[in-house]
């Protein structure tokens, strides 16, 4: 081992660690549930989610205050400010199916910390936007009720869901081809006949150079059937298209407004006050981005090293990694159903 | 290394699904409640008054028609008060009761509901017919929202009063801090399974306990 790759590996098994360490404090608060204390009540010592949760909380309430004063006085704006940005990062920390979906994006394409940094920014602006249009246009301009946003929302969830689990077969279909390819039994040994076969076939043909390519078309198996309908392999999904490519889960998770930012838009209409909620709106957008890609960048961390770890070892290290993604693209299947069939309810206007 | 990899996919399985698992709220509810007895001493429903937060009031009243503007007589709020009413079917009107330890039935609302609007809070009043009136030595009732979108709290100077109750002890528990022991029992559940012997939202729960002779 080389002193370079020690240094590699015991820079992944650092970044494993704080991940774990980070995982371990959401669990132990997760199998603690009296941490989470009421709002008002101070945390318990130690439990990571219940101090999110309860700095949320004092944020999201102590806006209505600013928003009230800034009508009184104008003085609170840079305040209000402040605190839309807090409540946006704390907010992300939190719940919310937005950097789960991000985040298994990135482990199953293997995207880089600096897409997944881009990524997190434009599904946030793209939440603040959305929440700030559908007031803007409904609130502002047609004099809707809470009702009618309300049922707007509702449609915009079912799209957003539907598109999550797009995404996610998408990749599952892709990744778990790769998987299956890679597990055939001596997948190795197939190959090579396919090469044998292909250059009897076409004795000194130019083509014989993409004779893998091809042989897999023609044998109609699980490998070829991914190969051929979705054209790019694995290795090539990550090439220069990634942004556009990215675009269906930029928009599959910032389609969906936070239900937050819609009622804090509207109680600053209700104020006179609709531009202070937009600013507020997207400041928070921006706070949401930072945890969002703070997280999405330990996933694909954490994705590096597994991936530096399969290198050390070919043929299973292969597979594990190639699971791996399957089990991301599982996983983003998974809250899209979950979230789509009202399984797993992520924030819901109630009552309105 | 295997190891290494499958300890990746707990993280990254943790991660997915842990994040969602608790909402957070966005609706602030204070709220009276008032447990109707009949003459016989059965009770028969539970009546609620809940005052929404000053932004979801905002929220919920934007849009309506009013004669006098940032002022809602109760006619004019009776459509809202309507779909509240209706929305809150879904969530059991986050209301849970059991008497001497029995699940009791609670039916929709009795038609008289209605909202009112003062100081720009919103006030949902409804009543809450138990299925079929009974005597209990201990009635429980429990008032909470499993995924914490709404965080109820009882008023502080008002919370709970019983109407026309035989001479019961009534005891109003705030959400409390969990005992050691069942801290310990929690903790004891392999972190990769899901709780399903304690809900997460019930700890929030604010209890109502009437211990009638």
């Amino acid at each position: 081992m080389t002193s370079v790759h020690r240094f590699g590996v015991a820079r992944g098994a650092l970044l494993l660690l704080c991940t774990l360490l980070l995982l371990g404090a959401v669990d132990l608060a997760l199998a603690q549930p009296f941490g989470m204390t009421r709002p008002q009540a101070a945390p318990e010592v130690g439990s990571f989610v219940g101090w999110i949760l309860a700095k949320q909380s004092e944020f999201y309430r102590m806006m209505s205050g600013t928003i009230r004063a800034a009508k009184a006085d104008g003085s609170a704006d840079y305040t209000l400010l402040g605190i839309s940005f807090l409540y946006g990062v704390f907010h992300a920390a939190g719940p919310g199916h937005g950097k789960a979906v991000i985040s298994s994006y990135l482990v199953a394409n293997d995207e880089t910390w600096r897409r997944g940094i881009v990524l997190s920014f434009a599904s946030a602006i793209l939440q603040a936007f959305t929440a700030i249009a559908i007031v803007a246009v409904a609130a502002v301009l047609l004099g809707a009720t809470a009702k009618a946003m309300g049922d707007t929302v509702r449609v915009i969830e079912i799209v957003s869901y539907a598109l999550i689990i797009a995404i996610g077969l998408r990749l599952l279909w892709v990744k778990g081809g790769a998987l299956l390819a890679l597990l055939r039994p001596g997948a190795h040994e197939h190959h090579y006949r396919h090469h044998d076969h292909v250059h009897d076939h076409h004795h000194g043909d130019r083509h014989h150079g993409h004779g893998h390519a091809h042989d897999h078309h023609d044998h109609g198996d699980e490998a070829s059937a991914w190969g051929h309908a979705h054209g790019p392999e694995p290795r090539e999904l990550t090439g220069r298209h990634w942004l556009r490519r990215g675009l269906s889960a930029i928009v599959a998770v910032g389609l969906r407004p936070c239900s937050g930012a819609i009622i804090v838009l509207v109680f600053a209409l209700a104020q006179g006050l609709f531009w202070i909620g937009v600013a507020s709106t997207f400041v928070m957008g921006l706070g949401t981005a930072i945890t969002v890609a703070v997280i999405a960048t330990i996933a694909v961390g954490a994705r590096g090293l597994a991936g530096r770890l399969a290198k050390a070892k070919p043929g299973a290290g292969m597979i594990a990694v190639r699971a791996l993604e399957t089990a991301a693209a599982m996983v983003i299947v998974a809250f899209g159903v979950l979230l789509l069939t009202g399984y797993m309810v992520s924030e819901r206007l109630i009552g309105v | 290394m295997t190891a290494a990899i499958r300890v990746l996919f707990f993280a990254l399985f943790s991660l997915a699904v842990i994040s969602p698992a608790r909402a957070h709220p966005h609706v602030w509810v204070t709220m009276k409640t008032e447990l109707v007895y009949a003459t016989d001493g059965s009770v028969t429903g539970v009546r609620h008054h809940w005052a929404f937060d000053d932004m979801f009031s905002a929220f919920a009243t934007q849009g309506l028609e009013s004669k006098e503007k940032g002022k809602f007589t109760r006619e004019e709020l009776m459509p809202l008060a309507k779909v509240n009413v209706e929305s809150l079917k879904e969530y059991d009107y986050f209301t849970y009761a059991t008497a001497d330890g029995k699940k009791v039935a609670l039916t929709d609302p009795s038609p008289e509901y209605w909202l009112d609007y003062n100081d720009s809070v919103l006030t949902l009043n409804f009543t809450l017919p138990l299925k079929t009136p009974v005597k209990a030595k201990e009635l429980r009732i429990e008032i909470y929202d499993p995924t914490i979108f709404v965080d109820f709290a009882f008023d502080k100077a008002a919370p709970v009063q019983l109407v026309g109750a035989p001479a019961c002890k009534l005891d109003v528990q705030l959400p409390r801090e969990m005992t050691f022991a069942e801290g310990k029992k929690l903790s004891e559940i392999p972190a990769d399974q899901p709780n399903t012997t304690m809900a997460w939202g019930a700890q929030f729960a604010n209890k109502i306990l009437v211990h009638c002779p």
